[in-house]
C-alpha cells in the first residue's frame, strides 16, 4: 500500500485520480460485495480532497489505504522521517513494502494467503488436509517450518517417528471375515468405554474388529519420550482416526498428527513430504517396504502382525492364525519390544555418541551403523539359496546380510562362520557339519533383519529335502 | 459483524400442512431450512426474528405443493476484512493456530503471531512468550484482526492476525 514510493512526482491532479481509480478498482475486485458501498463513499470524499493534495507528498498512498484512521496517521509520521534523512525510517518503510506488496504467499488457507489474506488460486505446494481442511503450504514454507521445528525438537532431545497401523501396531478385520473358529473373540472383546486397558475391540459401527499388538501401549509410552510421533496409514481417514483413538485415548502421543491415504500426495505410496519433519531425523516403522520407495534409508521394516485368519489369508499364508490358535505374540520378546530397543539405541547414538554438530547429524547413518552391528563378525556362505545362474551379489538375502554387517562369500574356507542353506544334503552343508560351523536356514537372516538381533542358530535348523 | 436484515425466500409446502396451522408450519420449516446456513452474500443466518409477510401461494401443477414467497427478518453474521473479532482457539500447531468465532474458521499463521511468542510442542501444544506470562493453547480466547475473508456457499474462512496492538489472549483457560 505504499504508492507514495513508486508513483512519480504528482504532476497534475488528474494523474492522481487515474491512479486512485485504478487502486479502487483493484480493491473492488478483490474485496467482496458489501465493501463496495464503503468504497464508493470514499471515492466521493477523495474527489473533494484532490485539489489540496498536491503539496502533500504522500496523500496518494494514504487515500488508497482505506484502512482505519490510526493507520493513516502512523503512515504520515513514518514517511516524514525519511525526509529528515533518518535511515531507520527508510528501513521500516521498506519492510512494510516487502510485507504487503511482494508477499511471497507462503501458504494458503481456504485459498487465501496465510500472510497477507489475499486470494491465491495457484495449486502449488502440498496440501495438509490432515491438519486442517483447506490448508496448503508452499515448499519454501515447509522448508522453513521444518528447520525451525528441527531446532526445537533437538533441544528436547527428540526425533520424529512415523508409525504404520495395520500389521505394525495392530491388526484389523471385517466382522464378516471372521471364521467360525474366531467367533469366540466376539465374547472376549474389551469395552470401548475405557480403551486404555483393553487390546481387542469390536467396532460394530465400522463392522470391524481390531486387535492391538502386544506391548503396543508400553511401546508408545516409551517411544513418545524420544520421538514426536506420527501415524501414517494406507487406510482411509475415518479408520485412521478411530484407530488413533484406540491407541491414544488421551490424545497425548499423536495430537492431530494422523495421516491417512487421503492426505498423501502420491497414490499407493507413502511420502515424507506431508510430514513436517527434516528427513534426516525421521525414523519410519512399517511392514511394507514398497510403500516407502523414496525413503528406504529411514525405514525399519517390521515383521507383520497377523492376528486374524483373514489377514493371514490376505498375504497367502495357509497356517492357522494366532486367533485360531488362541495365542498371541509374546509381550516381552515380540517385535515391538525388540524394535523399541533398537529405537532406544538409535536415539542414544544420535544424541550421545556422535561428535558432529547436532543439526548435521543424520539418523539414516545411525540406522545403518546399528544395522551393521547385528551380524557383525559373521561370514556367510550360501548353499542352494539362489538359483544357479543368478548373480549372487544381487540377491535380496545377500544384500540383506551385508546390510546387517555380515560378510558374504561364495567359497568355503576356515574363516566362514555360517553356512546358509535350504538343504542339509548339499556339499557345503555337509562341510559345515563336519567343520563344526553353524548350518542355518535363510529365515535366520530374515529374523535378524526384522528383530535387529542375532538369533540362536539352533532355532533355524536345515532339514534334509525328501527327494534327494 | 452482525446485521439485522430482511430476506426473502420461496418456501414450498406439502399439501398435508394446509389447514389451521399453515402459518406455523411455514415458519417452523423456514427456521429449519434457513437458520445455520450460509450465503455468500449475507454470511451466516444466525436466527430468524420475525416474519414480515407471507405472499400469495402458487399451486404447483402435478405435485400439489404450494410455493409461498416469505419475507423474514433475521440476524446474520459476516466477518469483514479489518474487523476485530473474539474467537476461541481450536487447534495449535507449528504452523500457527486455528480459532472459531461461531461458525467462522479463522487461521492465524505463525508469521502473524508476535515474534516473542514461541511454539512449544507436547501433549498441549501452545505459543508462549519467553517469560511464560502469555500462553495461547486450545480453548484460549483470543482477540484477533481479520485480514482476509472468503465466503463460500456453505463455509466462511478467514485469515487473522494477532500481531498488532491490543490483540492476543483475552482469557486463559488454565487460570480461569
Amino acid at each position: 500500500m505504499s504508492f507514495a514510493t513508486d508513483s512519480p512526482v504528482h504532476s497534475s491532479s488528474s494523474d492522481d485520480f487515474a491512479a486512485l481509480i485504478d487502486a479502487e478498482l483493484e480493491v473492488g475486485s478483490s474485496g467482496s460485495s458489501p465493501d463496495d458501498r464503503g468504497n464508493e463513499e470514499k471515492e466521493v470524499d477523495d474527489d473533494n480532497d484532490d485539489d489540496d493534495e498536491e503539496d502533500e507528498d504522500d496523500g496518494d498512498g494514504d487515500l488508497n489505504d482505506h484502512g482505519n484512521k490510526r493507520c493513516k496517521t502512523e503512515k504520515l509520521e513514518d514517511q516524514e522521517e525519511p525526509q529528515g534523512s533518518t535511515s531507520q525510517g527508510l528501513i521500516e518503510e521498506k519492510l512494510e513494502v516487502s510485507l504487503k506488496d511482494i508477499c511471497t504467499h507462503p501458504g494458503s488457507f481456504g485459498q487465501m494467503c496465510i500472510l497477507c489474506g489475499q486470494r491465491v488460486d495457484d495449486e502449488s505446494g502440498v496440501t495438509f488436509g490432515y491438519i486442517h481442511k483447506g490448508l496448503r503450504l508452499g515448499n519454501d514454507e515447509i522448508v522453513r517450518l521444518r528447520s525451525t521445528d528441527m531446532k526445537n525438537l533437538l533441544r528436547h532431545k527428540k526425533l520424529y517417528l512415523v508409525l504404520d497401523l495395520d500389521h505394525t501396531l495392530l491388526n484389523s478385520t471385517q466382522l464378516s471375515h471372521l471364521t467360525s473358529e474366531e467367533e469366540y473373540l466376539k465374547g472376549q472383546s474389551d469395552s470401548l468405554q475405557d480403551v486404555s486397558k483393553g487390546s481387542l475391540f469390536m467396532l460394530e459401527f465400522m463392522h470391524m474388529m481390531t486387535k492391538l499388538r502386544p506391548f503396543v501401549r508400553t511401546f508408545l509410552k516409551e517411544a513418545s519420550e524420544m520421538f514426536e510421533m506420527y501415524i501414517y496409514t494406507m487406510g482411509d481417514r475415518p479408520y485412521a482416526l478411530e484407530m488413533a483413538k484406540l491407541l491414544d485415548p488421551k490424545k497425548e502421543y499423536f495430537s492431530g498428527r494422523v495421516i491417512s491415504r487421503d492426505d498423501g500426495t502420491q497414490k499407493h505410496q507413502k511420502g515424507l513430504d506431508v510430514v513436517l519433519g527434516q528427513e534426516s531425523a525421521v525414523v519410519i516403522l512399517d511392514d511394507t517396504e514398497n510403500a516407502w520407495t523414496k525413503h528406504k534409508d529411514n525405514l525399519i521394516l517390521m515383521e507383520r502382525y497377523h492376528f486374524f485368519a483373514s489377514s493371514c489369508r490376505q498375504f497367502g499364508f495357509n497356517c492357522k492364525s494366532l486367533s485360531q490358535l488362541k495365542s498371541d505374540e509374546s509381550e516381552p520378546d515380540g517385535a515391538l519390544a525388540s524394535v523399541l530397543k533398537v529405537l532406544q539405541q538409535v536415539h542414544h547414538i544420535f544424541f550421545d555418541e556422535l561428535d558432529s554438530d547436532l543439526a548435521s547429524r543424520d539418523v539414516r547413518q545411525v540406522l545403518k551403523t546399528v544395522r551393521k552391528e547385528v551380524l557383525k563378525d559373521c561370514k556367510l556362505v550360501f548353499s542352494r539359496v539362489f538359483p544357479t545362474k543368478f548373480q549372487a551379489e544381487n540377491h535380496l538375502l545377500w544384500k540383506m546380510a551385508q546390510q546387517l554387517g555380515a560378510t558374504c562369500t561364495t567359497e568355503t574356507n576356515s574363516s566362514v562362520t555360517h553356512v546358509v542353506s535350504m538343504d542339509a544334503g548339499t556339499e557345503k552343508s555337509r562341510w559345515a557339519v563336519k567343520e563344526g560351523k553353524f548350518l542355518v536356514h535363510p529365515q535366520w537372516i530374515e529374523a535378524a533383519n526384522f528383530l535387529w538381533q542375532k538369533h540362536p542358530e539352533e532355532k533355524f535348523p536345515v532339514s534334509q529335502t525328501k527327494n534327494q | 459483524m452482525f446485521f439485522h436484515i430482511v430476506l426473502e425466500r420461496n418456501m414450498q409446502l406439502h399439501p398435508r400442512h394446509f389447514g389451521r396451522n399453515l402459518r406455523e408450519n411455514l415458519v417452523s420449516k423456514l427456521m429449519k431450512d434457513v437458520e445455520g446456513t450460509c450465503s455468500g452474500r449475507h454470511g451466516f443466518v444466525v436466527a430468524i426474528t420475525g416474519i414480515e409477510n407471507v405472499g400469495k401461494g402458487l399451486i404447483r401443477d402435478g405435485t400439489g405443493f404450494v410455493t409461498f414467497p416469505v419475507k423474514y427478518q433475521c440476524v446474520v453474521f459476516r466477518p469483514f476484512k479489518g474487523e476485530i473479532l473474539e474467537a476461541a482457539v481450536t487447534m495449535v500447531n507449528k504452523m500457527g493456530f486455528f480459532a472459531e468465532a461461531g461458525p467462522v474458521q479463522i487461521f492465524v499463521s505463525n508469521h502473524l503471531i508476535p515474534d516473542d511468542m514461541e511454539f512449544q510442542s507436547g501433549d498441549m501444544p501452545n505459543y508462549t512468550t519467553s517469560d511464560g506470562s502469555v500462553k495461547i493453547q486450545k480453548d484460549s480466547e483470543v482477540r484477533l484482526k481479520i485480514i482476509g475473508t472468503r465466503v463460500d456457499a456453505t463455509e466462511i474462512f478467514c485469515i487473522g492476525t494477532i500481531k498488532d496492538d491490543f490483540l492476543g489472549v483475552i482469557n486463559d483457560p488454565t487460570t480461569a
